[in-house]
This record gives C-alpha cells, structure tokens and sequence, in this order.
C-alpha cells in the first residue's frame, strides 16, 4: 500500500493527533444517531455535535462568583491532556512515532487521570451541588476501576516485557494462538468493561439526560458556558475515542494500521480506524440498551466483575496461559 | 531513518491455540462458577450450573477431537445428557413444586463474596497449580483452574444460606472434579467419570428428598431456621 507521497514521521504523528481532534465529535454523532435508532426515535443529524461546539464557541462565558481562575483553566487544561494521550497510542500505524515512547499505558493513563481530576478541581470551584455530586461520584468510579486498570496493565507487561502499547499491538499480530491466548481475551474483556466504565456507559449511568439518579460525567461540568464548555465536551468526545483506539488497535483488532510512511496507506488506515470505532460504539450501544441500569450501589458488582477477569488474566498467565 | 518496528519480546511463551482453546475454556468454567455467586434467583443459578455443564461437554469433546481420546466423546455424551437437561430439569421441577422463588440468603455482600472467591482461586491456582502434574491432554494450568473450581463452590456452598444453592454448589463442584479428571486421569476416563456421574446422581437424589423435606417442616428453602430448636 506505497501510494503517494512518504510523509515524514512528525507529520504522521500529527495526523494522529488530527484524526482524534478532527473525528471525535463525528463519532459521538454517529453513536448518539444508532443509539436513537435502538430506541425508536429518528435521533440528531450525525453532525450535530459539531454544530453544538461551533453554538458554544460563539457564546459568551459565564463563572460563577465564587470561582477562581481555575474554574477557567481547567477546560484548557484538560483538552490539552486529551490531546497528549494520541502522541502515546497507535492510532494509525504499527510503528512507534517521534516522541511516541515518551510514555506506557500507565503514563498515558495517569495523563488522562489529570484531565477528569481538572475538571473535577474546576466542579469543586463552582460550590454548586450538581458539579460537585457529579465529580464526586466521576472519581469515587475512577477510585474504584483503578486496581482493574493497573491489572491489564500487569498482563500487558508480563507479555510484552514492556509497558508500550505499540508492543502490545505487536504481540497480538504476531498469531492467531497469541489472540486465543486466555490471559489476552480475559485482560480485553476487563479493558473493555473499563472503557464501558470510563465513556459514561456502565449500568448505573444515563449518559446522555438530567436525571439526577444516573447522572456523573454529565453534571461534572453542568456549571461551565461558552467556549469553556464547548472544550469540555469536545474533550469527552475526544476521551470516547482515544479509549476506543486503546481497546481497538491495542486489545482488540490490532489490524488495518499503516506499516508504511505512504500518505495513501496512512489515510486508508484513517479510514480502516474510523470504521472500527462505528463498530466498537455499535457495541456500546447495543449493551447500554439491552440491560436495565442498577442502582447507584449495585456499581461495585460491576467493579468487582471487571476486577476478577483481569486477576484472572494475570493468574493464568503465571501458570502458563 | 525508517520506521522502528518493534519486535514482540514476549517473556511467557505463547501457548498453542489447542492449549490456549482448552485453558479459555476451563476459564469459562470457573466464570460461570462466580456468576453463581452473583445470581439471585434459583432458576439462575441452575441454568448457569446447566451452561457451567455443557462447557465441560464442550471441553471434553474438543479434547477428544483434537488428541484422539474416543473415550472421552462418551463423557461428552453423559455429562451432556445428564448435567445439562436431566439433573437440571429434576431441580427445577421441584423448585417450581416449592414455589420459592427468591431466597434472599447471602451472608456477605456479591462484592465481598466475589473478592473472598478471587482470594480463594488465587490460592487454588498457586497451590495445586504447583504441583508437579504433567498432563498428556490438557495444559497444566487447566489443573490449578479445576482446583479454583472446586474451592470457589466451597465458597459458593458456605456464604449461601439456601438449600439450592447449596445443591447447585455441590453439583458443580463435581464439574470441577470432572476437568480435573480430564487432566489427571485422561487415560482411565470412563471408569473414573462414570464413578462421578453416580455420585452425582446419588447426590441429586438426596439433595432432592432434603429440599422436599425441608420446605414442607419449615415452607421456606433457607437454612436459617435449622441452627433453631424446636420445641
């Protein structure tokens, strides 16, 4: 797949970069249109995420009186997170780019950790209940999903021998028996419960609505307007996505990326990613709506669950699985 | 400078797909064998002890297609017609004479069961998958996950204060015993897992009289009462 001009490898990295900014908000559009679809209802345009950022960008911002410049910064800071986390992970290609081993999956983890930890700061600023109970409960669950984290992250290490997430993908390319391998599909299904935790979709959270029961990531930033918000929403979208290549080019289906420097095999694996992703968020949005969600408590039989199949992972991999 | 490709420096070895398709199924089973610590209703936890069944059907027929054991397709075929539909179907029958539905009989919470249970098979998985046991059919690893089986119905039996699930404990305890035998045993089969087919009915015939004894004295499946005198 040699088509057309070699890019230089800074350039593919900020295609990377570009691929998460530029696609995320479509994504999301995508999934909030299949998941109108499974409830009966015609659903908001594909695009209509875009034409949300661009609304909010044109308003004006409001702070409330009590908050501090950090009330301002934190929207910044935390979209400069998520644009950091896509320099680590390979989103379009099967070889490590220029500053690319800079981080592992923890380093890319603990960056993503600073970003809801900012807009957390900034919700506690607002001294509005909704904000404060929303980012209370945001982190109480990330509290509670870390040890499941840091598990896959062991199995990662014990196969590869390294922390990288390219190697990871690497690994799983290189046989049909490493795919099959339990301690790999087990460490994938807890990965994927975290990703199911972490994009606003584990049982107990309506991701999408205003009903207090079910409300964590939405209420975090109930307080925030403008272009403030605009970036915090964009920034979620573009949380959904960059944990989406985590799962798919890393855990899942680690084919398709570009293995050359050729603009045409790079933008077909654009193309390949983007496809993945649908199918990934078709996924979510066929579990979130088949099963009922739980009470608010019931969450640490999830928790629980997804911890167990990644000790497993790590069990089996000591006996020789 | 070209793209730097990272070679898989793997520091376990990979397993054959044969190996790693036998040890994911034995995982299965020791999944289903948590999900039962989860489940609330009877009926629940009988069909997973039925689906619990059928994948060590599922396990043995694969051994037996891929080594060239034909004794073990008969295994298959027993524990497939009795673990799967008759023991099962026997259970629910008289479940469905008691009409209990839910017993609300855990004496911890799921999350503090679940986390007990992960201790427990940590333990198994260590201890007895330690142990020097070189099998012909299946991997090693199957043996330490057979012994987790086995202890997390302990748990099962122990933190579950109502008759079925303390039969459901028992009898897929006896799964366990089975993938055990499979690894240990795999040359001697037929004799050794048809011992275990007649316990195991022996055993669903006296859990069976104790579930019916003990609902007509006390109209309730849970053995609460019976730490109680009677006057």
């Amino acid at each position: 797949m040699a088509v057309g001009p070699v890019l230089s490898e800074p350039v593919i990295q900020v295609f990377q970069d570009l691929t998460i900014v530029v696609f995320a908000p479509g994504v999301s559009g995508a999934i909030a249109k299949i998941e109108a679809r499974f409830q009966g209802r015609r659903g908001p345009r594909v695009a209509q995420p875009y034409y949300d950022l661009a609304k909010l960008f044109r308003k004006e911002t409001l702070v409330p009186e009590d908050a501090s410049w950090v009330f301002l910064a934190a929207p910044v800071a935390a979209f400069a997170c998520y644009l950091t986390v896509p320099l680590l992970i390979p989103v379009l290609t099967n070889f490590g780019l220029p500053l690319g081993y800079m981080g592992d999956i923890l380093g890319g983890g603990f960056i993503l950790a600073l970003a809801g930890f900012s807009i957390a700061v900034a919700a506690a600023e607002t001294n509005a209940p909704y904000a404060q109970l929303g980012s209370s409960r945001a982190m109480t669950f990330s509290a509670l999903i870390e040890p499941t984290i840091l598990f896959v992250t062991f199995v990662v290490a014990l196969i590869t021998a390294t922390d990288l997430p390219y190697a990871e993908a690497a690994a799983n390319r290189t046989s049909l028996a490493a795919v099959l391998r339990p301690a790999h599909l087990l460490a994938a299904v807890a990965f994927f419960l975290v990703v199911l935790n972490d994009t606003g979709r584990i049982p107990v959270e309506t991701h999408s609505g205003t009903l207090e029961f079910g409300m964590i990531d939405e209420a975090r930033t109930l307080e925030h307007s403008g272009p403030a918000l605009a970036l915090l929403q964009w920034g979620s979208n573009m949380k959904q996505l960059i944990l989406y290549v985590i799962l798919i080019n890393v855990f899942v289906a680690p084919w398709g990326l570009s293995g050359s420097r050729a603009l045409g095999s790079v933008a077909l694996a654009i193309v390949v990613f983007l496809g993945k992703a649908l199918a990934v968020g078709f996924v979510f949005t066929l579990i979130d709506n088949s099963f009922s969600k739980l009470r608010l408590f019931k969450i640490t039989e999830f928790m629980a669950a997804a911890f167990l199949l990644a000790v497993l992972a790590v069990l089996v991999l000591f006996v020789g699985g | 400078m070209g793209p730097v490709l990272l070679a898989a420096t793997s520091n376990v070895a990979v397993p054959t797909t044969f190996d790693g398709v036998a040890e994911g199924l034995t995982v299965v089973i020791l999944l289903s064998e948590f999900a039962m610590l989860r489940a609330p209703l009877s009926r629940s936890q009988i069909r997973l002890y039925s689906f619990q069944s059928l994948m060590v059907s599922v396990l043995a027929a694969y051994i037996a297609a891929a080594k060239g054991l034909p004794d073990l397709y008969a295994i298959a075929a027993l524990s497939l017609s009795l673990k799967v539909v008759v023991v099962p179907a026997v259970v629910l029958r008289l479940l469905r004479d008691a009409k209990v539905e839910l017993v609300a009989s855990n004496r911890a919470s799921v999350t503090s069961m679940t986390l007990l249970a992960i201790a427990v098979a940590v333990f198994a998985i260590f201890v007895i998958g330690g142990l020097p046991v070189h099998s012909t059919s299946l991997p090693t690893a199957a043996f330490g996950l057979s012994a987790a089986v086995v202890l997390v119905s302990f748990v099962l039996v122990a933190l579950r204060s109502d008759v079925v699930s303390q039969a459901v404990g028992f009898f897929s305890l006896e799964n366990g015993v089975s993938v055990a035998s499979l690894v240990v045993a795999s040359g001697l089969p037929l004799i050794v897992e048809v011992a275990f087919f007649f316990d195991l009915l022996v055993a669903v015939v006296v859990f069976g009289v104790l579930m019916r004894v003990h609902h007509n004295r006390t109209d309730t499946l849970s053995t609460e009462t019976l730490d109680q005198l009677k006057g």
